[in-house]
């Protein structure tokens, strides 16, 4: 028979408020098995641990039960303290008696008589629990970074600095993302491709860089230490390595300046044959294969102008799209944020005026490599305007669009108000309709001081509408500072868009099993303690696709995601949870629907002893072949299906 | 412990606020706790420029359990429905159920009621509508019924007795 | 197919706004629209709302019961009849303690509200259940040459939590009627703005200025009239019209159609059927119809 203690925490108060943990803790010592029942304030301290070595010491235990908090929380913890107090680490079983008791219920009785539920139940399975050991598998040192905006670059560039080799993956032409639009960086003002350029070129040079542009992932398989990644490379049809960046191909398309170019938010043009923005990374052209009238209609002119244009004769209409697979031990996702269309709050006039436009559009038009070559102009008559007006929150923490703060909406606008008084002069009348400034980051307060001392005119209130009366637009706002109603005209308003998830970012966690958090960002293991982590092992997040976040914010991110997986890389073996699937040879058919159930390939079936069996390397203990085996013959490891009936028993 | 409006001595109706917040769920509509003032709804409100509505403020007010201050006052009566306020609040709070809320607690707790709502109410009680089929006079000053122009009858309670009785019995009542 | 409803005429069409139940009675048939008249009904409650809500659900739900005693939908041209008996419905339907409680009252009238008709207005009638396309196919005369502002009224398109006939930002679905008559339209910044026609009851005086500045933007814009499509709107703009001007100190001049009326017109009716003639905006200068 086994010798079981039974340890129950208190959590301070967290536990011992709804739960009585004295009647639990002597509802314990009378269960079958049970030799000692312990409770203590908080038993994951050095005294709670202790408690529990010195008892497995003195009462001979062979298996611990811990009523505490979540697995997810102390799991890890106290398997450390039983396997030093000599027992086996896989013959501990935890009673989660905070989240699923004292956290869920109010009333104390109830929940005390769940907790003794749970406490059963975790004894049952702790009777039968086996010690387990475990394995190591080796680990691919390579790494792999998804999105090459500044949080991919900087996570490369850590990694690759560290030695690692690094696959940067990029689904535009050029890598830069959002940081390569914006003219300046808030609060001190550096020039925006100024700091980036730099760094663009560093990870395209780097020797353990490898850039992959123009191309996207397709497909994951395997698990940390050793992941298969299929990337998809589009067809650029412009051979890179003849390409000298010349733009003749550009200034010969028959499309030239026909097209909304993206990179200058629709605000500026470009052709079929283009290159994102004079700094883009790769130096290299491509041609867009929806637009281009030779790939769309098979016909462009009497000949492809472009290439004609090529003196390098780089153009190559042949080109297909190639599929790579690349092996790596450890991801960084950093695929970054859209932002919200204003259309869909018409009221604020976004689709109405061509003078109405987002913060994003107004870096363009104030970038010297803009659409207006810096040159601040009204789109509607390209006429200087002598009255703008921001609108802050525009869909941001707004029940019907985006709950959250977009978090560098008010600094950003404040950034900009700076910018066109600089190029304006003080005859420029600017306004500025915010609901609260949030200038919470380093030295954003003291810039905001110095925006307030910049004739700058603050509404604190947020307008109903933006009305279009032809020449101008007219905009009521209600200032609730001195509690009155202003009407201003004004020839440019510019909307502050609340940040969103990436429009394609659930298909993208589908395919890389990740989760999403309620508004669509992707989600870390833990808010606090694991913010760059994923439930993935393996797979970490940075930047805006875990969230909004500033510039500052998403390169500490991108710095502590490539410690992270630096952590696994420089590991030359991992160990392997034991917790997975395995086989009794006895009662194994050798049907094969474990293989083909199996999402991760662990399963195999031997030919020559007709016997399904795992790799312990890629089986995640996911479960899928033991639900599938219709001969029982697939079991889980420590989950057998005589554990957890026993447990269920033992509640029922 | 206590809180006071200085200004009119008033404290806060925390009993009321609550009967006004169950109103609002009854009807489906968010509570005014979550308003953080932006005054999106002034800036916006049909009836601010011309008559001083500020809808936010009521909602504030609300919030802080002022009521008697908004139904003494002639305020409420001003704003238009035309829920510029609901539809655009991005709390989903709607300042112009509120008004309705609270014209209802002034015309349940006795106060005078403004313009023609008695005469109003009086017609649909006797009749079933808001007013008798008129006879409209045209352009060219001819004065034609519904008779005249073979519109048919005015559909009305057949049986105005029970009609009115039901009403009665409402009257009294609140959502 | 033909489409039977119940109209619901409500009470200021049927006691004083002639010309709107007039062009509904000849222009809808001739789209295959067969109005039933039901008898018993009442006012749907939405000028007492400030009085007492209850009163309002009660008056809506009984309206509605009645129409599902005869098991049909209801047809309701009025904006504001149309809001108070779709918010009833949902109300209703997501409240069964609420329902159980009308149900209760309505039961001495022996009337139970179910909820399962629908309620529609005219511009969700013509534009969605219609059709464009079925419309274009009965215009006789179309209405070229002319420009027209519309006015879909505040209960019509709001609140959009109430599933409304158009988008509350950005109705198009009257444009798009007007456009198939050969006329045009085209936007305008008051497009949304309230007629104030809720206040007559208690502030006259500001229900008139709002309405004056609304014409007043209208005309000075150059449009050559105004459609609407809710009596209690119609009767600001149209009936009112030459007072609305005194209190906003213009002199109007704008022509203001029910949308009836010119989708009658543009079928080749007689305007003396669609009741021009009590139009008393100066409708005639358009020398249409």
């Amino acid at each position: 028979m086994r010798r079981i203690g039974v340890f129950v925490c208190h959590c301070g108060i967290n536990i011992a408020q709804n739960v009585d943990v004295e009647a639990l803790t002597k509802y314990a010592s009378k269960l079958d098995s049970v030799v000692v029942s312990k409770s203590y304030k908080y038993m994951c301290s050095d005294v709670g641990a202790t408690l529990i070595k010195d008892s497995i010491k003195k009462h001979e235990l062979d298996g611990v039960v811990i009523a505490c908090c979540s697995p997810r929380m102390h799991e890890h913890t106290f398997r450390e303290v039983v396997s030093d107090g000599g027992v086996n680490q896989y013959r501990l079983e935890i009673a989660n008696i905070r989240e699923q008791c004292s956290w869920a219920h109010s009333d104390r009785e109830k929940a005390t008589k769940k907790a003794k539920f749970l406490v059963r139940s975790a004894v049952a399975k702790a009777k039968l629990l086996e010690s387990l050991e475990t394995s190591t598998l080796e680990v691919n040192h390579d790494a792999l970074v998804i999105g090459a905006g500044i949080a991919g670059i900087q996570a490369s560039l850590d990694l690759a600095n560290d030695g690692f080799k690094v696959y940067l993956v990029e689904r535009e032409p050029s890598i830069g993302g959002r940081m390569a639009q914006l003219d300046k960086t808030f609060p001190t003002l550096d020039c925006s491709s100024c700091i980036l350029t730099p760094k663009m070129m560093e990870v395209a040079n780097h020797p353990n860089v490898e850039l992959l542009t123009y191309s996207e992932v397709t497909g994951i398989e395997g698990s940390i230490g050793n992941y298969t990644v299929k990337i998809k490379k589009k067809p650029r049809y412009v051979d890179v390595e003849k390409c000298t960046g010349c733009g003749d191909c550009a200034t010969a398309c028959r499309l030239k300046d026909r097209i909304n170019s993206e990179f200058n938010m629709s605000r500026g043009k470009r052709g079929a044959a283009y290159m994102p923005f004079p700094q883009a990374v790769p130096l290299k052209y491509t041609i867009d294969a929806e637009h281009c009238l030779f790939l769309t209609r098979g016909k462009c002119g009497d000949k492809p102008a472009c290439r004609e244009a090529c003196d390098q004769k780089a153009i190559n209409f042949d080109q297909k799209e190639e599929i790579v697979e690349l092996k790596v031990g450890a991801i960084v996702v950093t695929t970054g944020y859209d932002l919200l269309d204003p259309t869909s709050m018409y009221e604020y006039g976004y689709a109405n005026s061509p003078d109405v436009i987002t913060t994003l559009e107004l870096e363009r038009l104030i970038s010297s490599s803009g659409p207006t070559l810096g040159e601040i102009l009204r789109p509607s008559d390209q006429q200087k305007p002598k009255s703008i007006t921001f609108i802050l929150c525009v869909g941001s923490r707004d029940e019907t669009e985006c709950t959250w703060c977009c978090r560098i909406g008010c600094m950003s606008a404040l950034k900009h108000v700076y910018l066109l008084r600089e190029k304006l002069g003080d005859d420029v009348e600017i306004n500025v309709c915010y609901t609260d400034v949030r200038s919470y980051g380093k030295g954003y307060e003291e810039f905001y001081r110095t925006v307030r001392g910049m004739k700058t005119n603050m509404f604190r209130g947020r307008p109903s509408e933006v009305q279009n009366m032809g020449d101008h637009q007219k905009i009521d706002i209600f200032d609730t500072t001195t509690n009155k109603l202003f009407e201003i005209t004004t020839d440019m308003v510019v909307l502050v868009p609340a940040l969103l998830p990436r429009a394609d970012a659930g298909d993208f966690a589908r395919l890389l099993h990740l989760t999403l958090s309620g508004d669509g960002f992707f989600l870390e293991a833990h808010p606090k303690l694991r913010p760059m982590d994923t439930f993935v092992n393996g797979i970490f997040i940075a930047g805006c696709c875990q969230g909004p976040k500033d510039i500052q914010d998403t390169v500490s991110q991108a710095s502590g995601a490539a410690s992270r997986v630096a952590t696994i890389l420089s590991k030359e073996e991992l160990e392997i949870d034991p917790l997975i699937a395995a086989v009794d040879a006895e009662v194994c058919t050798g049907c094969g629907i474990c293989v083909e159930v199996c999402p991760y390939e662990a399963r195999v079936l031997n030919e020559k002893t007709k016997i399904a069996e795992v790799n312990d390397a890629l089986c995640t203990g996911c479960g899928a072949c033991i639900a599938a085996c219709p001969s029982n013959a697939s079991i889980h490891k420590n989950f057998t299906k005589k554990q957890l009936l026993d447990m269920v028993d033992d509640i029922i | 412990m206590s809180i006071t409006d200085l200004t009119s001595m008033g404290e806060p109706q925390v009993e009321l606020k609550k009967e006004i917040n169950d109103r609002l769920s009854k009807l489906q509509d968010e509570v005014s706790d979550y308003c953080y003032q932006c005054a999106k709804c002034t800036s916006g409100c049909e009836a601010h420029k011309l008559l001083e509505l500020e809808p936010h403020k009521i909602v504030a007010l609300l919030k802080q359990g002022l009521i008697d201050e908004m139904v003494n006052s002639d305020i409420i009566w001003t704003c238009m429905s035309c829920f510029k306020c609901r539809e655009r609040c991005p709390q989903k709070i709607a300042p112009v159920e509120i008004l309705f809320a609270l014209k209802n607690l002034a015309v349940a707790g006795g106060k005078q009621v403004p313009g023609k709502y008695t005469s109003v109410l009086q017609s649909v009680l006797s009749i079933g509508l808001i007013q008798d089929a008129q006879s409209v006079t045209t352009k060219d000053m001819k004065t034609k019924t519904r008779d005249d122009l073979g519109l048919p009858p005015l559909s009305k309670p057949d049986d105005p007795a029970k009609f009115q009785a039901g009403l009665m019995k409402i009257a009294v009542e609140k959502v | 197919m033909k489409k039977k409803l119940a109209l619901y005429t409500g009470c200021l069409m049927s006691t004083e706004q002639y010309g709107y139940e007039l062009s509904v009675r000849e222009s809808l048939p001739l789209l295959d629209v067969q109005l039933v008249d039901i008898a018993g009904f009442s006012c749907c409650g939405e000028p007492l709302k400030s009085v007492n809500q209850l009163l309002t659900l009660y008056l809506s739900a009984r309206n509605l019961a009645i129409a599902e005693k005869h098991n049909l939908d209801v047809f309701a041209p009025c904006a504001m009849c149309h809001l108070a008996l779709s918010e009833c419905k949902q109300v209703l339907q997501n409240n069964p303690d609420m329902k159980t409680r009308i149900n209760e009252m309505l039961a001495a009238e022996e009337l139970t509200f179910e909820g399962n008709g629908e309620i529609v207005h005219t511009v969700d009638l013509l534009h969605d259940h219609i059709g464009i396309e079925e419309i274009a196919k009965h215009v006789k005369k179309p209405l070229k040459g002319l420009k027209f502002a519309t006015h879909y009224g505040c209960h019509l398109i709001r609140p959009s939590e109430i599933g409304r006939p158009d988008d509350s930002e950005h109705p198009v679905k009257i444009e798009a009627i007007i456009s198939v008559l050969g006329a045009e339209t085209a936007k305008y910044p008051e497009k949304l703005d309230c007629c104030g026609g809720i206040l007559q009851i208690n502030l006259d005086e500001s229900a008139l200025t709002k309405s004056g500045q609304k014409l007043k933007a209208v005309q000075n814009q150059g449009f050559d009239g105004l459609v609407d499509v809710c009596p209690w709107c119609h009767k600001m703009f149209d009936a009112r019209q030459v007072k609305a001007g005194e209190t906003v100190a213009a002199k109007l001049n704008v022509p203001v159609f029910y949308l009836t009326q010119l989708l009658g017109l543009a079928f080749g009716v007689k305007k003396e059927k669609l009741g021009l003639d009590f139009n008393i905006s100066p409708v005639d200068k358009l020398e249409i119809g």
